[in-house]
């Protein structure tokens, strides 16, 4: 599958293929100057950002695709990635983002098994 | 919800225990909030202050790109890797920046994110990174004449240490010449076994 450099984005870098890079420079820009007292940032830290993001995305689709379910099913759900933030330690910082989704009745269910082991006291 | 999706569900029964993490899955979760430029966070009931995403595109791309090539990717699993993703930029950066800080540097430069994913585990991006910079670094040459990257952050700061300039590790294949990423992690940083190296055809 051929990637295509930038020619998608809005954020137009150079139109040159040699950075090699998939991912809207400027918009990392953006989110590295939300975290607080970052001023300044120069092309190479936001270069190296950019493609680190990448090899992160990567990183993190495989794990989760071989980690979890994914060789029996050939698919990656959010369950893959959840578990694989819980059980990769180099994933621990999304285990926030990357809560379990648990069904509202199944949690209700279970709330009522807690309170009816408190109640046994 | 997705038909495909249902398995986030199923898979949940039996957790006993600690109900610290978990957060409620309504039946008909909306997957196709988080697109392009959502600014409102996302349906997560923590709701995050990083609600700058990148593209959902282009980081479908690369996860496509990075699984089996008939493997499918639920909805939800790629607008929460494209969460995750903002997530790790900050990441790298806070830690980035506070080293910045503790050496009186008001500019974050290359070196200082290196050294932050060294020290958050993932160091093994190290020396790809090294590499991809010094293929940058060519390619901005090559353009002398062009303003340059459409940054807006000055050209100052250049990298002074040697770090950069280490030869060619035999077995590292480059993305040269290609059209797809590719990613390799040297053998020396055993952390991920299964991740030992990701070849893109």
């Amino acid at each position: 599958m051929k990637m295509s450099q930038n020619t998608s984005d809005k954020d137009d870098q150079s139109p040159s293929n040699k950075k090699n890079i998939s991912l809207p420079i400027s918009r990392v820009r953006l989110i590295m100057k939300s975290s607080p007292d970052v001023s300044s940032i120069n092309q190479d830290a936001l270069f190296l950002t950019t493609k680190a993001t990448e090899l992160f995305v990567q990183h993190l689709a495989v794990s989760s695709f071989n980690n979890g379910s994914g060789k029996e099913t050939n698919s990656l759900s959010y369950s893959d990635l959840a578990n694989t933030a819980e059980e990769t330690e180099t994933f621990h910082f999304l285990t926030d983002i990357l809560p379990k989704k648990i069904l509202a009745r199944d949690y209700l269910k279970s709330l009522e098994q807690m309170q009816e082991e408190e109640a046994d006291y | 919800m997705d038909g495909d999706s249902s398995t986030t569900d199923a898979s949940q029964l039996g957790i006993t225990g600690e109900y610290g993490h978990y957060v409620l899955q309504s039946q008909d979760d909306d997957a196709d909030e988080s697109l392009n430029d959502h600014e409102d966070g996302g349906v997560k009931e923590n709701y995050r202050e990083q609600d700058i995403y990148l593209p959902i595109a282009n980081v479908a791309r690369i996860m496509k790109n990075a699984v089996p090539q008939t493997g499918k990717i639920a909805k939800d699993a790629k607008e929460c890797v494209q969460e995750c993703v903002s997530e790790f930029i900050s990441f790298i950066t806070s830690e980035a920046s506070e080293r910045c800080h503790q050496e009186k540097r008001k500019t974050i430069n290359g070196e200082d994110i290196l050294f932050a994913m060294s020290t958050l585990g993932f160091d093994m991006y190290v020396e790809p990174l090294k590499l991809y910079l010094q293929k940058f670094r060519e390619a901005m040459k090559g353009e002398k004449g062009i303003p340059g990257v459409a940054v807006g952050e000055s050209l100052g700061d250049e990298l002074t240490d040697d770090s950069f300039t280490n030869p060619l590790p035999a077995g590292i294949i480059t993305a040269d010449g290609q059209s797809q990423n590719v990613m390799v992690y040297t053998t020396s940083y055993q952390q991920i076994p299964t991740v030992q190296q990701i070849q893109f055809s």
